[in-house]
């Protein structure tokens, strides 16, 4: 849910800053309050600006649009995710120690993340600390440098992270359903990346290098700025410190996954003690914006298995099967999966909650949902957005995924009319195209105690 | 007739004045901002896990989810949710020690059917068995696999609270233990229910674009709650630790949680408690990389993925970067959180993590490490409460503690600040912070072969894959030496199993 959430916050947003004069788009404007700037320099930058009153916070994200997807060669798996630690390492101008000096008297609160498709650099700061973040943060893209031992510590706290995460057993089932459903694209292995890589990390000071040269490059890093600013007053300031950065971005080489011709099932057993966990995933499409039945398919996942779905007040209230039913269907620039996710309480029960989850696709596929429904969904959606739009950080945030996908705000404006044209046909129509056996990959976990 | 006139004024008078003292009875906290389209709401009973009767642990977490994750008598849950749904709106608790605050927030277009449900949920709870069935067994899955064993992070430290704060109304989890969650029936939901969801013991609070008729008509709509006087326990007599003293949790893991800490009293509404803030915020702000912890043991060293400290709670630390409001308590621990290390690594780690104590309770901070904090809190405590919903109960906690803040904690704590001298730090170290008696909660493998490797002070060298600094270097050695005096005695071992099981 908080995907879809996600997903519609940020295309009500970017709608809005279409240049068409629409109903639609003043219909948004009485929506979102906030307009917004965009502009792209000469070396390809997209830069997009969104004032807004804030109590003079400013969110300063830098979105790359290189994530674990992008580590297509054998071996490297993780290296996004390693390499967002490392812009953390300064520069020769504002070595690491510095750059946490600074950062650190400014009282940001700044941090990365990094995703299958994208990594993500962001700060909440003080506007007048506006200039000297910018400096900052462009000296960085620019200029990363850090010594090769410096690298070598910074692989025990990513194999720290690591360990963190296995203590989980849903790390465990996420791990086995990607490297089951995918075979040749780069979404088989999960962000963090597999162990005998992370181990491996502390040699690959000359890829790391390599890896900044080619994806940190401003063809493919948008700069998102909101909160208390002025964009006649920021431009200037981005062209000052980002106008001299280098093109030379060269796109990564991420196979294409054939279809998948037989149904997949299988295991994982989580070394602990769990619940058992289901996973039903189908082969999804890439996120596109005018594509109605992508858009349908994200929406019936919600409608199908989300918090108001038949089958949710089933099995979770009524004959209390399950821990919790959620459909994950995501956003993804490459064909990723729509999944259903389930806990169940009793092993016994694995088995009938895997038959109610299918037979409730198929039922999709058969039915149409009612008029009811889906402007219900629509409502919530609305409503989802207009009460998440309230700090420069949410914002920001939310907006954060859909322009590292999509690029363009012009995209996002046709999905939301999209949204706003689906109809039950187009529904179900979704539903038979993607809840098919085939397609289909299952995996169930248990715990070893 | 004279008299009966007298009679009628004197009555009249009585009443308004006993309707006057009625209404003021009712304390709010109002957090109004009229540009902002939603309503936010924290209804905050004064009650809590302390409240648990003994064998009943958990009672005033499965209460609050009674009337949060249930039917009410107007509505089925299904129904609430349906009715939710549309409006994207919803509503949930949050149960800790001392408070309890119900809470949700709503689009102002939606407002009256939010309010219906939201209100319901407070005044007519169904206590339907169906519900009660779901809710226990979520208590208890959440417990037997999820802290158990789905994240050591979290056990470790809520075995440290439960060792800290033995033999007192703090001492259990706030879901309770395996046992009294099993034990408990709906009667003992509905009986604790009536006795703390009364009339005199909620405060509304209430932040957004709520218009003044809101305030008038919750207040006397919840005004319709039962006519029972609840009394809150005293303060946890917190027992004094003496020496070190280790609770080990033998579990099968390729790393080691570490937390530990020990009682502090000061609370916010503390002359000192901005300086012992800043302390604190120097030695091991929250996932922040200012932390000096985390620059000692992460940063240089690579051990982990980062290690902080409290002097407050900071509840679902794993996954929140700001603290969350309303688990305000009039005890609380200064807490050190090492997040895992490897197993060979964890004598390291914990002496490097002491080592770092010491040295700043013997020296203090230095004026560059005090005026580069200030500098940086000034402007990061902006960050601690964005939302309404989240300053709506920073609100709450001030009138908890009885900080007069003038209606805004962080421009107080940032005025506060402002007056700060680093001899006010240092002094409230001295005061506050000590390495002499401590608790430790540690989820580990082979407690056994550690146990014996703390009792007779064996050095804890450590190598690298990579190549280190001279002064990293010449750190471990002292570091791997750095003696720490635990007897036999003061170490437990139990086994995951053991743990919140009674």
């Amino acid at each position: 849910m908080v995907r879809l959430t996600i997903l519609i916050i940020s295309i009500f947003m970017i709608m809005n800053q279409s240049d068409a004069l629409s109903k639609e788009k003043k219909k948004a404007e009485k929506i979102f309050p906030y307009t917004t700037y965009t502009e792209t320099l000469p070396n390809g930058l997209k830069v997009i600006l969104i004032p807004m009153p804030s109590d003079g916070l400013v969110s300063y994200y830098s979105v790359v649009r290189t994530g674990s997807r992008d580590e297509y060669e054998p071996g490297h798996t993780g290296f996004a995710h390693f390499f967002e630690h490392m812009m953390f390492r300064g520069t020769k101008k504002y070595p690491g120690n510095v750059y946490d000096k600074l950062v650190i008297s400014m009282g940001a609160d700044a941090n990365a993340y990094t995703t299958d498709d994208y990594t993500c650099y962001h700060l909440s700061i003080t506007k007048d600390n506006l200039e000297k973040v910018m400096e900052l943060e462009s000296d960085r893209f620019q200029n990363l440098f850090y010594e090769e031992q410096v690298f070598k510590t910074e692989s025990g706290a990513v194999y720290g992270e690591y360990r963190k995460g296995k203590t989980s057993p849903f790390f465990w089932i996420w791990e086995k359903l990607l490297s089951s459903a995918f075979t040749k694209h780069t979404y088989k292995h999960t962000t963090i990346g597999f162990e005998e890589d992370i181990k491996a990390m502390p040699t690959m000071y000359d890829y790391s290098i390599s890896f900044f040269n080619r994806y940190y490059r401003p063809e493919n890093v948008i700069l998102l700025i909101v909160g208390d600013i002025k964009p006649k007053d920021v431009m200037p300031m981005i062209k000052k410190y980002y106008g001299e950065w280098k093109k030379g971005y060269i796109p990564s080489k991420v196979e294409t996954e054939p279809k998948q011709t037989a149904e997949i099932v299988t295991e994982v057993t989580y070394p602990g003690k769990s619940l058992p966990i289901l996973s039903i995933a189908y082969k999804g499409s890439a996120y596109n914006p005018a594509d109605k039945e992508v858009m349908a398919a994200i929406l019936l996942g919600d409608l199908a298995f989300g918090e108001n779905s038949a089958l949710y007040k089933k099995l979770y209230i009524n004959e209390q099967k399950v821990q919790f039913l959620e459909p994950q269907f995501e956003r993804n620039r490459d064909p990723f999966l729509w999944i259903i996710w389930a806990m169940v309480n009793d092993e016994k029960d694995l088995d009938y909650v895997k038959k109610e989850i299918i037979s409730t696709a198929e039922f999709y596929k058969n039915n149409l949902v009612s008029k009811t429904e889906l402007d219900n969904l629509k409502k919530r959606l609305k409503y989802i957005y207009l009460m998440n739009l309230d700090t420069p950080a949410k914002v920001a945030g939310t907006l954060a995924k859909e322009i590292a996908i999509t690029t363009t705000v012009e995209s996002v404006d046709i999905a939301f009319a999209t949204i706003e044209k689906l109809t039950p046909e187009d529904i179900q129509k979704a539903a038979k195209k993607y809840f098919n056996t085939e397609q289909r990959t299952i995996v169930t976990l248990k715990g070893s105690i | 007739m004279k008299a009966k006139i007298f009679l009628l004024i004197f009555i009249s008078l009585f009443l308004s004045l006993s309707n006057l003292l009625m209404a003021n009875k009712v304390e709010k906290v109002l957090l109004p901002v009229k540009e902002d389209p939603t309503i936010s709401f924290r209804i905050w009973f004064k009650v809590g896990s302390q409240n648990d009767p003994e064998g009943k642990e958990g009672l005033a977490y499965i209460t609050a989810k009674m009337l949060t994750e249930a039917s009410t008598r107007n509505n089925s849950y299904e129904k609430i949710l349906e009715k939710l749904y549309p409006i994207a709106s919803s509503y949930s608790e949050k149960v800790d020690k001392e408070m309890t605050v119900i809470y949700g927030r709503t689009h102002k277009d939606n407002l009256e059917e939010f309010y219906k449900l939201f209100t319901d949920a407070i005044l007519y709870p169904a206590f339907k068995e169906e519900d009660f069935k779901r809710i226990k067994t979520n208590a208890i899955n959440y417990i037997q696999n999820d802290l158990r064993y789905s994240n050591d992070e979290e056990l470790g430290k809520a075995a440290l609270y439960g060792f800290i704060f033995e033999r007192t109304p703090y001492v259990h989890l706030t879901a309770g233990t395996i046992e009294s969650l099993n034990n408990m029936t709906l009667e003992d939901v509905r009986g604790f229910y009536e006795r703390y969801f009364n009339k005199y013991n909620f405060v509304i609070g209430l932040g957004g674009g709520y218009d003044e008729k809101l305030v008038a008509r919750l207040e006397k709509d919840l005004s319709g709650l039962g006519d029972v006087r609840s009394q809150t326990p005293p303060k946890p007599n917190v027992q004094p630790i003496q020496g070190y003293n280790f609770l080990m949790i033998e579990k099968d893991a390729d790393a080691t949680a570490i937390s530990f800490g020990f009682p502090i009293n000061i609370l916010r509404n503390d002359e000192d408690f901005v300086a012992l803030w800043v302390f604190n915020s120097w030695f091991g702000e929250h996932r922040n990389q200012s932390s000096h912890l985390y620059q000692v043991i992460r940063e240089k060293r690579g051990l982990n993925y980062g290690d902080y400290s409290y002097i407050e709670t900071f509840l679902n630390g794993g996954q929140r970067n700001m603290p969350e409001p309303n688990n305000p308590r009039r005890q609380q621990i200064f807490e050190v959180w090492i997040r895992p290390v490897q197993n060979q690594h964890r004598h390291f780690a914990l002496r490097a993590a002491l080592r770092e104590l010491k040295k700043v309770v013997d020296n203090g901070l230095t004026n560059e490490d005090f005026e580069l904090t200030k500098k940086f809190l000034y402007s990061y405590s902006l960050n601690y409460a964005q939302t309404t919903m989240d300053k709506l109960g920073y609100q709450i906690d001030s009138k908890f503690y009885g900080v007069n803040d003038e209606g805004n904690y962080i421009h107080y704590f940032r005025k506060k600040l402002n007056s700060l001298k680093l001899e006010d730090v240092n002094r409230a170290i001295k005061k506050y912070i000590q390495y002499d008696n401590i608790k430790f909660a540690i989820v580990t493998k082979n407690a056994e072969e550690f146990k014996e490797e703390l009792i007779n002070n064996v050095p804890s060298p450590i190598t690298y894959t990579s190549e280190v600094g001279e002064s990293v270097l010449k750190e471990d050695l002292e570091i791997q030496n750095f003696p720490l005096k635990i007897d036999r005695e003061n170490i437990k071992i139990v086994k995951v199993d053991e743990m919140f099981q009674k």
